[in-house]
């Protein structure tokens, strides 16, 4: 377990990230409308603005240290800001870009890419995706096809990478390849010369990429780590990510929770509001207690994340997205359950956070593979 | 009890695969196991090849131009053609208002619109629920007042399902305003293709369009359109609702999908093995084969008491059938992983080539397991049908 030092945790948000937490609802309340998040998914890009507006409240540069023009936040502020941007059902690249792949450059040791990227990204700048499936394996994390061979003047790297998470909306891709038979990690910029990306919507309105790669040639300083050292940033990204995502669903449950109890409130039906019926009374109350079962697993994902024992940090991190998948699932399901008809259309504000819960559950490995990487990280 | 299959039931169950491999075309079985939608041509392409056969009606009596099956080998015929692919059968006419109208209607409207639906020269509609009359489906507002030798019908209906396709709709209006909820309701038979109906397409989670909202507005029917007796159609809505509840439990769907989602984990690769060798997978595939086997099983027993039409453990298929069908539909998805992400609308209505990563099939994944929501709440909730079962066979 984590160092207790015999005090208790403060659960209670400190002045700062009250304030931050609460610009980001009223953030949320005013440009993420349902209106205004369809009209920006049916652009099917990027929208600059919601970019600007959430990098104006701190989003992007949250974990970029603080000597790269960042704020240096600590895991549990990443988790309050994740928790609120899941409440709005944010689908810009906040956990690929802003969690994830900072958590990579952040804790590189190239610090000539460090000082090129992070500023720009705590400015809202840059854009960063990380390319770390292929085609072939379910979740592998070690590339299969991607290869990178070093030349004089750098490096060449050929291969193909799937469902990048926002791949099509970045400035640039980490992109994991093979070389000398370890894994290395690179930057890649996107307008390299031979990058091709091909973009499509996901299931939750989102997007994803597969990113070509033909001998694309980058410098010697596009190398961010290799070896031992690349799989440890991997990891160390990947649970961060899973850290924020955990604390997005819960944000999304949160609110898809509170919407439902508003419905049945006001929904009559046998001549009384469907809140009344005490069957429908105990699957909110199951609904709310399945949030803050996984909320109190987020933070102890939160916590592990200042671990020093890697594989520990790991295994309560998947750990945590096993338990907020089942919760995820069981809240999403039943909320459009509660809401009946009107719930399985695509006319309501349930069905989005349904639809983004659904995806949690499967992004970043889904339950199957955690509880596979909890019994190999125990071996 | 005599536990065994007898030897006209193996012959038949022979017979209907004979059939359907000499009979049903392969394009239409790629399209149901990929989960691509259907159009109305394929719905009819595959009923007028039953009509040829003289299947055209699996679940009527001879008299009727049916097939005169026994209960078991409805359930055999299900079975078999869903296992091959086929499309479902449209059960407006042929499980819903058919049935009804043999029960209680009248000679006239028995030989005017039965033999149409067995060679779907006719297509009907479902009239029930209404945007405040869902679960409390009796407290409907849509009114049919009698003017001359017609009803002039006003109101609304909604989750119509292929009201676009329909030129028929059965139902429910209030004919008696002043009697209680469930008194004053008759069953009418409304002519679609005429000036006041309007539909309007309602897009569901999965993206598609197969449930309506209906606007009725000064609607005329003629009065020999009633069904049975004035303020009585509750009576009917109820026979038909138990009529469909068996048919919602969705057994041949489930095999079908038991059988996708087998071929999908052997297809499918993690960790350097096949993902049908993975024991967490491999046990949710064999809870779930079990599930569906004791379904089949139950769908039996109430068949066999149930040659006056299914009684209230009907509810109890309803509820395990719909959410086995959810269950298949979210192991699927789950089995494709993260290949499952993206959403393609243009290749599941068979418009454009599938251009994501991983299996054709696991483009339509997310939208099928999105789909499957609907069959907990369709049909009666599953909290109404829980109440039927506490009421009528509990009896508390």
């Amino acid at each position: 377990m984590p160092a207790w030092n015999g005090k208790i945790m403060d659960f209670a948000y400190s002045e700062e990230q009250r304030m931050l937490t609460d610009s980001l609802r009223r953030l949320m309340a005013d440009a993420w409308t349902y209106d205004k998040r369809r009209a920006r998914q049916k652009e099917g890009k990027l929208s600059q603005l919601a970019w600007a507006s959430l990098s104006e409240l701190g989003v992007a540069g949250l974990i970029v240290p603080q000597d790269f023009g960042g704020f240096g936040e600590s895991p549990a502020t990443m988790l309050t800001v994740h928790f609120e941007l899941g409440r709005g059902v944010v689908s810009e690249p906040a956990i690929s870009s802003a969690v994830m792949g900072v958590a990579i450059l952040s804790n590189c040791e190239n610090v000539g890419l460090k000082g090129r990227w992070l500023p720009a990204h705590a400015e809202g700048e840059a854009i960063l995706a990380v390319a770390w499936q292929e085609e072939g394996e379910r979740y592998s994390t070690r590339p299969l096809c991607t290869k990178a061979v070093s030349s004089a003047d750098g490096f060449s790297i050929e291969g193909r990478k799937v469902l990048v998470w926002h791949g099509a909306g970045s400035d640039a891709l980490i992109v994991t390849a093979m070389m000398d038979g370890e894994m290395a990690l690179f930057l890649v910029p996107r307008d390299a010369e031979g990058l091709m990306i091909a973009d499509y919507p996901t299931m939750d309105g989102s997007r994803c990429a597969t990113v070509t790669l033909e001998h694309v040639r980058v410098g010697p300083d596009a190398l961010i780590a290799k070896g031992r050292a690349a799989n440890a940033l991997f990891d160390l990204a990947f649970d961060y990510g899973l850290t924020a995502l955990c604390a997005h669903a819960c944000g999304a449950m949160e609110y898809l929770t509170e919407a439902t109890i508003q419905y049945l409130k006001t929904r009559k039906q046998f001549g009384q509001p469907l809140a009344n019926f005490q069957v429908l009374q105990h699957r909110l109350a199951d609904m709310l207690a399945h949030k803050e079962m996984a909320l109190s697993m987020t933070y102890v994902a939160a916590t592990a994340l200042s671990e020093k024992d890697a594989a520990r940090r790991s295994h309560l991190a998947s750990m945590a997205k096993v338990e907020v998948a089942e919760a995820a699932r069981f809240v999403g399901e039943n909320a459009v359950q509660l809401h009946g008809g009107m719930g399985v259309t695509d006319e309501l504000e349930v069905g989005d956070y349904f639809k983004r819960l659904t995806y949690t559950d499967l992004l970043l490995g889904d339950t199957y593979y955690h509880l596979h990487r909890v019994q190999n990280l125990a071996a | 009890m005599d536990l065994t299959w007898n030897s006209e039931e193996i012959a038949f169950r022979e017979e209907v695969q004979a059939f359907l491999r000499e009979k049903f075309p392969a394009d239409l079985r790629e399209k149901t196991f990929r989960h691509q939608r259907l159009k109305k041509e394929d719905y009819i392409r595959w009923h007028r090849l039953l009509c040829e056969r003289g299947w055209g009606a699996p679940n009527w009596p001879k008299e009727y131009g049916g097939t005169g099956w026994t209960p078991v080998q409805r359930l055999i015929f299900e079975i078999e053609t869903f296992k091959a692919g086929a499309p479902r059968l449209l059960s407006f006419g042929l499980t819903m208002i058919g049935p009804v109208l043999m029960k209680f209607g009248s000679e006239a409207q028995k030989a005017k619109y039965l033999p149409r639906i067995i060679t779907v020269e006719d297509w009907w509609c479902q009239g029930y629920s209404e945007p405040g009359s869902g679960s409390d489906l009796a407290s409907l507002k849509t009114r049919a007042e009698r003017v001359g030798d017609k009803y002039i019908i006003n109101g609304q209906k909604t989750w119509t399902t292929l009201a676009h396709h329909a030129d028929h709709m059965f139902c429910l209006c209030r004919t008696d305003p002043s009697a209680k909820a469930q008194r004053g309701i008759s069953m009418i038979l409304i002519d679609m293709r005429q000036p006041g109906v309007t539909v309007r397409p309602i897009k569901t989670l999965d993206g598609g369009k197969e449930v309506n909202e209906v606007w009725l507005e000064n609607v005329e029917a003629p009065l020999e359109n009633l069904v049975g007796e004035e303020n009585q159609g509750w009576t009917y809505a109820k026979y038909l609702l138990g009529h469909e509840r068996t048919g919602i439990a969705g057994i041949g769907h489930c095999h079908r999908e038991l059988a996708i989602l087998k071929s999908l984990a052997e297809r499918t690769t993690a960790s350097g093995e096949s993902l049908s060798l993975n024991p967490r997978v491999r046990d949710d595939i064999n809870r779930i084969e079990a599930k569906v086997l004791a379904l089949e099983m139950l769908l039996l027993r109430v068949a066999a008491n149930s040659e006056a039409g299914p009684g209230p453990e009907a509810s109890i298929l309803k509820i395990r059938g719909s959410e086995l069908q959810q269950d298949l539909a979210r192991l699927q998805m789950q089995v494709a992983g993260a290949d499952s992400w993206p959403y393609d609308p243009d290749w599941m209505h068979a418009e454009a080539d599938f251009h994501g990563p991983g299996d054709e099939f696991s483009a339509a994944a997310s939208a099928g397991y999105f789909d499957m929501r609907k069959t907990s709440i369709y049909g009666g909730t599953n909290e109404v049908q829980k109440g039927i079962i506490v009421k009528h066979i509990i009896g508390v």
